[in-house]
């Protein structure tokens, strides 16, 4: 009996269900592909997952407080573009960095304030800062690419031990967010104002304030993706991530966030990240055309949100 | 069902005397996620007749009246009209039998002009399939006429109305039907008093005509007057029944809440004299004009208003989520600047809102969560949670508040209505509270949790603790309050003392202004 409770108990945690969507490919692909299991090929997918998983953490906390942030694609362009011009035009590597990052942070505040002072609907302020920022990376390069190197090339391309750097970020930033999301304060406050912006702020959580720090941090993380992604690239394309926002609230959503806020965990947001990169990897491993993967991706975003309407659907009768 | 079972009762000639119930219910019984709402409940009424149903919150009157109009199918049970089985499968079942339900909740739709309102479903219309306007009007303008409210204009969008004119409106879409049975849900909540007068002349006119009428009101007084029958409910069972003329308000209060004793004030003596709370000329520039208020420490202060007097809008300025326009708050003689609840919290001033599920609960969060939410700052000065603390505490107001839960860990959402409510209440104590600002503290929980409400409220105030409780129901301020502020459209009215202090004195200066 206790068995078949946790089993059950199991089944209602959304993490454990895609957990099985993961492995349901995996197993499939390692009888589909001889390939498929070879350490390469396997660390390769850690690498793909790890930019659209560090940008779904920020967006996490944004959709677990109620909000959204559509911007995140584009502001991997401008981040990536402003690093890069800063870098060839000063010669200094650490001001391109810095420069990136909190271009990265400007958007994010820029949402946040379009959401919390002028209230502005967010999925309409960054709808409007995902075409200014896209715009704003085409004004500063003419639409042409921007060579990219040094340290930035080291994190998007390249090894500590036969491991991608950028993987291992992923980890770090993983473990920081989860620990921040459950164990803090901040954390807890987040998921409070998701579950009852009104209820949250009349028991004395700083409403604008919690919202504006998750879309600054969303922000944050989309310029270090953009980083990692020019890196990886060596060059930093205005185009770059463009469609980004896509796979990274797919993998959000996936992870078992719910879209009306209150709800998700970071580990569930990490294993959606994985099967969105795992998804991408069985299109190049099975020389499938890339036109389905793009049907492909809106379908199983569709499927998923499908199904935890469903679940949640049961749970409410 | 079959049709020839409708058969409106005759309007001229039965009068009252007809001694056949029109609608007759055995053995109702209605229980939602084993909470028993309603347990066998047998009640017959009659053509000529108007039944007033008492009761507490949450004994069972609404539910019981949605099950004889089709709203709910019962558990159990039988209802016939005019000794023919029936069972009503959808509210529209109902009205075609010639049941009308007039709900408590308004719910005319607002950018539709009132004659719009009156006719939805049924507009008559032009020979070419045109919204016949004209007709509409004049039909509108005669049903108005008949619930005394003929100033009403029929082409007046429906939304621009006062709340009492609305639910004339509503009152007014029931009486156009002809009902054989109308019930009315708490009508005259947002009546004045002249609204009301016209409301009662139809009252009496829809009886002469042989309907049968059932009143809910939460005036007792109203329900004496009106009444030929008072039917008293109390968790789920008819408790008392009889003649309007051989019963009493005493005798009702009792029956309705099971104890003598439950609004029965308690004598308090508060030592200190040092004002908590000062209000000096406070305006927000909408809903409140100048108003001025002294709250001494460790006093239940309480706020009496109608529907839009401000009770909220005064709650919500002090708490900081509405902005003063003029005047000044102090509190313990410091002046209280709030740009923002958070603030206020953390200065000590918590409030248990109006609205348990909109305002009140985080739905998807435990038990702890919820309770400690006000309180996770105080608990840790480092950025991390104290979750052990949280625990120790939720423990202490557990055994305290008499929360009945199976672990702190379950989601509030499972536990019931009273314990949900003592876990906002522990939410607010939790946080060390100056000022405990309370709206509408009891709404829609058992007499139980009500019962132990009123003695955590005492019991704090008791301690030291300053209250000030908004509520709509005055045998609640009675009960509780040291002192009264009645509010009448966004200014003050008066402060009445406790020995000033009887519900007619209260409602007259609640309708000051109107």
């Amino acid at each position: 009996m206790g068995g078949v409770e946790a089993i059950r108990a199991l089944g209602r945690q959304r993490e454990a269900s895609v957990l099985v969507m993961l492995a349901a490919v995996a197993i499939y692909l390692s009888f589909a592909s001889d390939y498929f299991l070879e350490p390469r090929n396997l660390l390769n997918v850690g690498r793909q997952a790890s930019v659209v998983a560090i940008v779904a953490l920020g967006q996490a906390l944004v959709i677990i407080a109620r909000g959204i942030d559509l911007s995140v694609g584009s502001v991997i362009g401008l981040s990536a573009v402003v690093a890069a011009v800063l870098m060839r035009d000063t010669g200094s590597e650490t001001v391109g960095l810095v420069a990136g990052l909190l271009t990265g942070l400007a958007c994010g505040l820029v949402n946040g304030v379009l959401y919390t002072r002028f209230r502005i609907n967010p999925f309409i302020a960054t709808l409007g800062t995902l075409s200014v920022a896209r715009g704003m990376a085409l004004l500063m390069t003419g639409g042409i690419p921007v060579t990219f190197g040094g340290f930035a090339e080291f994190v998007g391309a390249g090894r500590i031990a036969g491991i991608p750097v950028s993987l291992l970020v992923m980890i770090v930033l993983a473990v920081a967010v989860h620990i921040f999301a459950s164990q803090t304060v901040r954390g807890r406050e987040i998921y409070a104002i998701g579950d009852n912006p009104k209820a949250a702020s009349l028991a004395g959580v700083n409403l604008k304030r919690t919202r504006l720090f998750v879309f600054a941090f969303s922000g944050f993380l989309a310029g270090l993706g953009g980083l990692i992604l020019a890196g990886n690239l060596a060059s930093a394309d205005p185009n770059l991530g463009m469609g980004y926002e896509l796979d990274v609230i797919a993998a959000v959503i996936l992870g078992g966030t719910a879209l009306s806020g209150g709800r998700g965990s970071i580990v569930g947001v990490i294993i959606g990240a994985l099967l969105m990169a795992l998804l991408n990897n069985a299109f190049v491993l099975l020389g499938i055309s890339a036109y389905w993967q793009v049907v492909t991706k809106g379908l199983v975003i569709i499927f998923a949100v499908g199904l935890d309407g469903l679940q949640r659907g049961a749970e409410e009768d | 069902m079959p049709s020839d079972v409708i058969s409106p009762v005759g309007h001229s000639t039965v009068g009252s005397l007809l001694r056949a119930p029109f609608i007759s219910a055995r053995g109702i019984a209605k229980s939602f996620g084993g909470n028993h709402v309603l347990r066998s409940v047998d009640i017959d009424l009659y053509p000529g007749e108007v039944v007033g149903l008492l009761g507490e919150n949450g004994a069972g009157k609404s539910t019981l009246m949605q099950i004889l109009s089709g709203g709910l199918q019962a558990d159990a049970g039988s209802i016939e009209m005019h000794g023919k089985p029936i069972c009503f499968l959808s509210v529209a079942e109902g009205i075609a039998a010639g049941v009308s339900f007039v709900h408590q909740e308004l719910s005319v739709i607002g950018a539709l002009s009132v004659a719009e309102n009156l006719h939805l479903g049924r507009m008559p219309k032009t020979k070419l399939g045109f919204v016949d306007g004209s007709a509409m009007r004049t039909a509108a303008g005669r049903i108005l006429a008949r619930v005394g409210a003929s100033n009403i204009d029929p082409l007046r969008e429906a939304g621009t109305l006062r709340a009492g004119e609305q639910q004339l409106v509503e009152i007014a879409r029931a009486a156009a039907r002809d009902p054989s049975l109308l019930i009315l849900d708490e009508p005259t909540s947002s009546l004045t008093p002249h609204e009301v007068e016209g409301f009662t002349a139809y009252v009496r006119e829809a009886r002469n005509r042989g309907a049968a009428i059932v009143f809910i009101t939460h005036r007792l007084e109203e329900a004496l007057a009106l009444c030929d029958r008072i039917v008293v409910l109390r968790n789920g069972s008819i408790v008392s029944e009889g003649p309007a003329r051989e019963t009493s308000r005493e005798q009702i209060v009792t029956d309705m809440t099971g104890k003598p004793a439950i609004y029965e004030h308690r004598p308090r003596h508060i030592p200190a004299t040092e004002i908590a709370l000062k209000l000096e000329n406070v305006s927000d520039g909408r809903h409140l004009h100048e108003v001025d208020l002294e709250v001494r420490k460790g006093e239940i202060f309480g706020l009496f208003g109608l529907v839009g007097a401000g009770r909220t809008e005064l709650l919500d300025l002090i708490h900081g989520v509405r902005k003063l326009k003029s005047g000044e708050i102090k509190l313990f003689g410091e002046k209280h600047v709030v740009r923002d609840p958070s603030v206020s919290v953390r200065s000590g001033v918590v409030i248990v809102p109006e609205g348990r599920k909109t305002a009140g609960i985080l739905p998807l969060h435990s038990v702890r969560d919820n309770a400690s939410i006000s309180s996770l700052r105080r608990f840790s000065r480092s950025p991390f949670k104290n979750s052990s603390r949280e625990k120790q505490r939720m423990e202490e107001f557990r055994a305290s508040l008499g929360i009945r839960m199976a672990s702190d860990d379950q989601r509030i959402s499972t536990l019931s209505g009273g314990n949900q409510q003592k876990v906002i209440f522990a939410r607010a104590l939790m946080a060390n509270p100056r000022l405990l600002l309370l709206d509408e503290p009891t709404h829609g929980v058992d007499v139980g949790a009500k019962v132990d409400l009123y003695s955590i409220i005492a019991r704090e105030a008791e301690h030291g603790l300053t209250v000030v409780m908004a509520s709509s129901e005055v045998p609640e301020i009675l009960a509780l309050c040291d002192r009264v502020a009645v509010l009448s459209k966004g200014r003050l009215a008066g402060v009445l003392s406790r020995n000033e202090m009887t519900e007619d004195h209260i409602l007259t200066m609640a309708f000051r202004e109107h």
